[in-house]
């Protein structure tokens, strides 16, 4: 009964994929350059770029969608977008430089068996992290495997940076942002008077 | 020189297996994993917070998880599907480098394309560096899909979806709190007592949900 339901939804899930596909134009890249561009994200770009690319691209679309809620008054857009904008740059820093540290941390302690010698000093340390099996079995290039496992270990170191850095930055930067907005806003009517004063 | 695998060789090779050619796997799991860490974190802290009435601790453990519930959900579909579907796209043949499609007309294979059981990487019968070559076109490929999808899905959808939802919930207990201040009813819905009304100050300086 429960394979019979499984293979429905396999059934399912194929058409509703043939459909999509059947609807996409067939592409075929022809330029060099972008097959090599995609070539070079695939080996090169791991989760500190892409959690900056998110980083970049949050600080360029979520703050406007706050100063256009119009469900809330004018007063809670405004320190709810400088409140996003900090939240992201704190979010956005710590997770970048944590990712790109622990991914740095795990590649010193990954070596290829095959490079130990005699002469190195810790071998045990070095290979604290190599996986000998997927070696073994043929795995080469030890790029995506590092940057997998050094996300994962920052994740880990993350749940407590998310309460000694991110939370008391975006704490300090709101409260910084939010002192400018007011700022700004109490200048508006005296500059309004100094105008209507030289009119 | 005989080296000794560390007691970590499971997880090691559990990483391997799984994420040691695919980052665009690698990139949604751990995604999800961040979602899931950042909002088990809140509910921590909003558990073991002594300045946080029992009463509002019932209403704001739910509302944490439905936030994280919201996250989660529209992170997984989104950057699932746009993966699975740029997947598709290079397996079946519908997006390729030239040098590929070559390939393919000249094994008669061009009718194929775009068929859900046909798979380039199996199918067409490439050589070593040819495969190699479509290998890293499709990482680049799933890489490019996964950070659209999860641009799309945490920078624009969830704000929306998580705008909408507190400016329910905000009207909701606005509204109830002035039908408890104007019928002075004794009955006050639990996890609403011994709360005041939301003010700029809490707004400012309640941290919410930080994504890490």
């Amino acid at each position: 009964m429960a394979i019979t339901g499984l293979n429905s939804i396999r059934t399912f899930t194929n058409a509703a994929s043939q459909r999509v596909i059947n609807a996409c134009p067939t592409m075929t890249i022809s330029s060099g350059k972008v097959n090599k561009t995609l070539s070079w994200i695939g080996k090169h770009i791991s989760s500190p770029e892409n959690r900056l690319i998110l980083g970049v691209t949050a600080l360029m679309s979520q703050p406007f969608i706050d100063l256009h809620n119009r469900k809330v008054d004018e007063d809670t857009r405004k320190v709810s977008a400088a409140r996003t904008v900090a939240k992201i740059i704190a979010g956005t820093s710590t997770g970048v430089a944590i990712r790109y540290a622990c991914i740095k941390a795990i590649d010193a302690f990954t070596e290829f068996p095959e490079k130990i010698t005699a002469s190195t000093k810790h071998p045990c340390l070095k290979t604290f992290f190599t996986p000998f099996e997927a070696i073994k079995d043929g795995l080469k290039d030890l790029r995506h495997y590092k940057s997998a496992l050094g996300t994962l270990v920052s994740l880990g170191v993350m749940v407590f940076t998310n309460f000694l850095i991110d939370a008391p930055l975006t704490k300090f930067l709101t409260n910084k942002f939010v002192d400018r907005i007011h700022e700004k806003d109490k200048e508006k009517p005296v500059q309004n008077k100094e105008v209507r004063n030289v009119a | 020189m005989s080296l000794k695998p560390s007691f970590l060789a499971p997880f090691n090779e559990f990483v391997a297996k799984h994420y040691g050619k695919d980052t665009g796997k690698m990139l949604i799991h751990t995604g999800v994993v961040g979602w899931i860490l950042s909002a088990a974190a809140q509910v921590m802290a909003i558990v073991v917070n002594d300045k946080i009435p029992k009463e509002q601790k019932m209403y704001l453990v739910p509302q944490e998880l439905a936030d994280a519930g919201v996250n989660i959900l529209s992170f997984y579909a989104i950057t699932q599907s746009a993966k699975s579907l740029a997947s598709n796209l290079v397996k079946t043949g519908k997006l390729l480098p030239k040098s590929i499609c070559g390939i393919l007309e000249s094994k008669g294979l061009s009718d194929k394309i775009g068929k859900m059981d046909f798979n380039v990487f199996e199918d067409a019968g490439l050589s070593a560096t040819a495969t190699k070559r479509l290998e890293s076109f499709k990482s680049g490929v799933d890489v490019v899909a996964t950070t659209v999808g999860s641009v799309l899905s945490c920078n624009i959808v969830t704000p929306l979806v998580r705008n909408e939802i507190a400016a329910n919930r905000q009207k909701d207990l606005v509204a109830r709190m002035h039908n408890a201040d104007t019928n002075h009813s004794s009955y006050v819905k639990p996890g609403y007592a011994n709360t005041k009304r939301p003010s700029m100050y809490d707004f400012t300086n309640n941290s919410g949900s930080l994504k890490i």
